[in-house]
This record gives structure tokens, sequence and C-alpha cells, in this order.
């Protein structure tokens, strides 16, 4: 193919096009503030658990690395737990809202994702896969989670911060 | 101004403290907690003091900020292999550092940002030594939504599934596969502009216009149009290509392809033979992944045509040295594999997977009889792999494999391989 610009242009104002197409935000999915009020009906107050340096030592196992934050808020009633983690997928953190009832997951929801690739996570064909899951040996999930071809670092951040929620549920209502 | 604000909310938090009566600790540091978020929340409404730190709070990091990865910052990735193989006809055996990359990622504010790979292969650069450092990726990407992303600079072209998830724990044995060596000549990167997005679920496309190959710079008779590509050095960018690619990703499933297409002639300036030749190529492939239960499978097929392989074989041999140096040009180009594996042991971070790999090969050549350019029986190649790979860590993988060749058994070897990603 030779250089010729008109084609070019062509190329590039159907990109632009493309581009205006596109001209939704994307990036944040839904604001964690309004994520924990659609769960509860209206934002309850938050309450916060302490990382000691135990529960330090057991969210870095379950996470491979130290937690960054010394102290995790939530927000909690008598059955459900709502908790906003964030893990680095392959360069950039991936931030989402995972909801526990008595032990389980409810439900799970990507809400900022920062990466050009693997938005595919915040899918409900892969999110759906956490429901019901629970802790088991070890604190591992008791189940498999499918990853997806060339999001495989996203798809661990997502697993590492499903048991961090589970174990944080649990730790929170000894 | 801030933190003098925190300091008189926490010492009137704090001089409140009787009256809570028997207020626990815990009560009182919860009420500490909603101080600050209260002052947070002001602050985030006031006015910004500089118009260039007016990004949205929500994009970056609401728990801890101070990483800087929310709004703006620098992060670094990387992965490498090494490889051990002996070979079965000759009974030699080498040891290589067969690549350490290193990626540096930049984020300049929510949508734009800057992604590069550097490549070291073999371990040592130097004029009297066979690694090669190069610049495997440099582009930057303006994402306006999941749907529309605009990028420019040096990328990997979205063909095949190994050219651009390479990582080596991301794939099944020491060696790259053939096919997506051979034909498809991972790792593929074009200097170029192009547009790429998610828009519906799972569903992404890719398509933009790049530089080419220079079929002027072929020096390689057995592994197709590999050896004319340009990565970004002082290109020739006369004839430009095209390219597109459709995957759908749904969790342990992908189902894709792709195509690439464009002149290679670049009007003679590698090699006045071509000069207004346009020698158009076309590659192609579909590919899919598939995980069943425990059960990893994967396929892949790739073909490609090069036009005006007559006169590409008349400019290599007059290109070379000697009559002996020249071959005939890849003509056209078929290849694909099967692959299956089976995870038979999980346990925590380890996870061991055998696995199976057939390969076939068939590049056909322009023979020129006259002047003894015939085709290489090596460019008909069928391959089985044998192997397992164990990881010890999702990121971390160790590998070993056994392959035959079936046309060319000098390549038969055992093969052990550590590979990582971060």
């Amino acid at each position: 193919m030779s250089w010729r610009p008109r084609r070019s242009l062509a190329l590039l104002t159907l990109a632009l096009g493309a581009v205006a197409a596109g001209l939704v935000r994307g990036d944040v999915y839904q604001e964690p503030d309004a994520f924990v009020a659609e769960v509860f009906g209206s934002k309850p107050a938050a309450k916060v658990l302490w990382l000691t340096k135990d529960l330090q030592m057991q969210a870095a196992a379950i996470l491979g690395h130290p937690p960054t934050q010394l102290r995790q808020r939530y927000w909690s009633d008598s059955h459900k737990s709502v908790w906003i983690l964030e893990e680095i997928g392959k360069e950039e953190l991936i931030t989402a809202g995972f909801v526990v009832v008595d032990g389980r997951i409810d439900h799970v929801r990507v809400l900022v994702y920062r990466e050009s690739r693997g938005q595919e996570v915040r899918y409900p064909s892969f999110l759906k896969q956490f429901k019901e899951a629970k802790l088991a040996r070890g604190d591992r999930l008791d189940r498999e989670i499918d990853g997806i071809a060339g999001a495989t670092l996203s798809v661990a951040a997502m697993e590492r911060m499903a048991r961090l929620a589970l174990f944080f549920d649990r730790t929170g209502r000894e | 101004m801030k933190e003098s604000t925190l300091a008189l909310a926490l010492a009137a938090a704090f001089a409140a403290a009787p009256a809570f009566g028997q207020a626990t600790v815990d009560q009182k540091l919860q009420i500490l907690q909603q101080e600050i978020d209260d002052l947070k929340a002001q602050a985030r409404k006031a006015p910004p003091t500089q118009p260039s730190a007016q990004l949205s709070w929500d994009y970056s990091s609401p728990l801890d900020r101070s990483l800087g990865l929310g709004s703006g910052g620098t992060n670094i990735t990387g992965y490498g292999e090494v490889a051990y193989s002996k070979f079965r006809q000759s009974g030699n055996a080498t040891a290589d550092l067969q690549r350490l990359v290193f990626g540096f990622n930049h984020r300049f504010d929510e949508r734009l940002s800057f992604h590069s790979e550097i490549e070291i292969e073999h371990a040592v650069v130097s004029s009297v030594d066979n690694g090669e450092m190069a610049v495997e990726q440099a582009w930057l990407n303006y994402k306006v939504s999941d749907a529309a992303n605009v990028k420019g600079g040096l990328f990997l072209i979205p063909l095949g599934i190994l050219n651009e998830t390479h990582e080596p724990p991301t794939y099944y044995g020491v060696m790259r596969n053939q096919v997506e060596t051979r034909i498809i000549p991972t790792t593929w990167r074009e200097l170029g502009a192009g547009v790429h997005g998610v828009v519906s679920e799972g569903l992404r496309y890719d398509a933009g216009i790049t530089t080419n190959f220079d079929s002027g710079k072929l020096d390689e008779r057995t592994t197709g149009i590999r050896s004319a590509h340009q990565e970004g050095q002082e290109a020739s960018a006369r004839n430009l290509a095209v390219y597109g690619a459709l995957n759908y990703r749904r969790p342990g499933l992908l189902v894709g392809g792709g195509v690439f297409t464009g002149n290679t002639g670049q009007n003679g300036v590698s090699n006045s033979v071509l000069k207004g030749v346009s020698a158009r190529l076309t590659l192609w492939d579909v590919h899919t992944q598939y995980r069943l239960g425990r059960l990893d499978l994967q396929a892949l097929y790739a073909a490609g045509t090069l036009g005006d392989a007559g006169k590409v074989t008349a400019a290599i041999l007059a290109a070379a040295p000697t009559p002996a140096d020249a071959f005939a040009a890849p003509r056209t180009l078929k290849g694909g594999y099967v692959q299956a594996a089976y995870h038979v042991y999980k346990l925590r971070n380890f996870d061991v997977a055998p696995f199976v790999r057939y390969e076939r090969i068939d590049i056909k050549q322009q023979e020129d009889p006259a002047n003894g350019l015939l085709q290489d029986p090596n460019n008909i190649e069928r391959i089985k792999t044998f192997g397992v790979n164990f990881w010890v860590h999702p990121q971390v993988v160790l590998k070993a494999d056994i392959q035959r060749y079936a046309t060319d058994k000098s390549q038969d070897r055992f093969s052990l391989g550590l590979g990582f990603m971060f």
C-alpha cells in the first residue's frame, strides 16, 4: 500500500468517529459511595477494621504483599458487609466492591478500572463466578475462578481481593 | 492548611471525649474516622488551588493516594525466561537467558498513559556477542472510554495469541511455538496509530495503520517473512499497512482473528530490484482458547501470501554476497497448531499441568531452478511437543519438555525452563 493522503485522512476520520462514538466515560463505572448506598438503600456510617500486626500478616499471606492500608473502612449490618478494596492488576490499581452475606460473597462489582487492557473482568460473565464463594482451607476460595485470556494479572488481583473481603468479613464479626 | 484543620478536628474530637460517657475506644475511633471523612469531603468540594490538580478524585485511588498510581505515576513491570536445551542428534547443550524485559509505564492523567518494554536477549549485548537490546513497545494510549482508545507509537500487532501475550507463565512449553514464530513473527511490532476498545461484553476490536515489512531486507530462508521486519528502526515507510482484529473473551474462552495487509516493496529503497514492485503481504489468523474444568485447549491457524515473490527472489539473489547465500522468497505461508493441557495438581500457589502440542508449518517458496534456488525442505515441518508447566506461583513457572521435529531432526531436544513476570 503506497502512502495516500486521502486514504489516510479517511482512516483518521474513521478513528475519530470511533472515538466520538465512545464519548462516554467508562473508567469509573460506579462511585464507591453510590455502591455502598445501593447495597444498603442508604449509606450507613462506616466502620473501621484496624489492621493489627497479626491481621497485617494474615492479609499479606492472602495478597502476596503487605497491605497498604493500616485500617480498612467497611459498612455492615447484622448479615452483610461491604468492602471497597484495591489491588494492582498489571500496571494499575483496580477498585472493586465486594458484598459479603453470611460469610459468602453475594456480589462483586468493578468500580474503577484504570488499565488499557483487561476490562473484561468487569463484566457479569466473569464476576458471577464469585457468587456464593466462601473461604476454604488456607483462606483460599472454595472454587476455581476461570481466567480471561490476556487479563491474567487482573483476574488474579480480583481473586485476591475476594479472598481478602471474606477474610475481613470474618475478622470483623469475631 | 489541611493539616492544621485536621489537627483542630482531632483536638476537638479528643476534647469532646468525656461527652461520650462510656464510649469505647472503637467508637471514638469511628467518630474520628467520620470526622476525617467529613474533612476530606469538604476539601474535595473546595476550589482547586491549581487547575492542573483538578483531577477526578473518583478516578484516583480512594484508599491510598500516596502511591500516586491513581492520578499519575510511573510503574515498572517485567518478565524473563531462562532455558536449557540438550539436542538429541548432536548431543550438544545450551543454556541461555533468552530474554529479560522491563516495562516502564506512566500515567499522565486519567485518560493519557504511556507503555513501553525494553528487551535484552541472550544476556550480553556487544559487537562480538549474540545479544540484542531492543525497544519492544513504546506507545501512548488515550482512553476516551472502554469502547474507544486511540494509540500511537511502536506497538504490538494484534495477530495470534502469543504476539500480544507472551510472558512465560502465560504459555506452555520452554520455547515459544514455531507457528507464532515463523508464520506470525512474534514479537511483531510496528510504528503507527490505531484504535481499540471493548464494544460489548467481551468483544474487543483493534484497527490501525502502521509501517510494514521491507521485502528487500529478507535474509533468512526458513522463517517466512520474519527477517524483513523493521521494528521501528529507521523503517522504510513508503508502503504502509492496515490491520484489524476481533477477539471475543469470556471466562475460560477466547475466540478471535486478525488480518494485516500492505505492500512491502518500499520502492526498492533496500534493494533496487524491488523499485516499483508492490510485493503485497497479507497475513491473517484465527485462534481459540477454551478451558473446560481443568482441561486447557488451544488452537490457531495462520496463513499469508507475498505477492511478486518471483521478483523478491530475484532481489535476494542480486543482494546475496555469493549464490550460495541466496534463497527463494516465501510465496505462501500456512501453519497451525493444536494444544491440550490438564491441571493434574493444584494446591495453594502450586499448579502442575502436563501438555501436548502438535504444529504444522508449510512455507512455500517461489523457486528459481535456473539459479538453483529451490524449496527448502525445512520449510515443511511438523513438530510434536510433550511437556509440563509447574507454576510455583501464578507469576513464576518451571517448565520441561521434549520436542520432535519431523524434517529438521537437528532441532530435536529436551528443554528445561524458568520463567517469571511481574
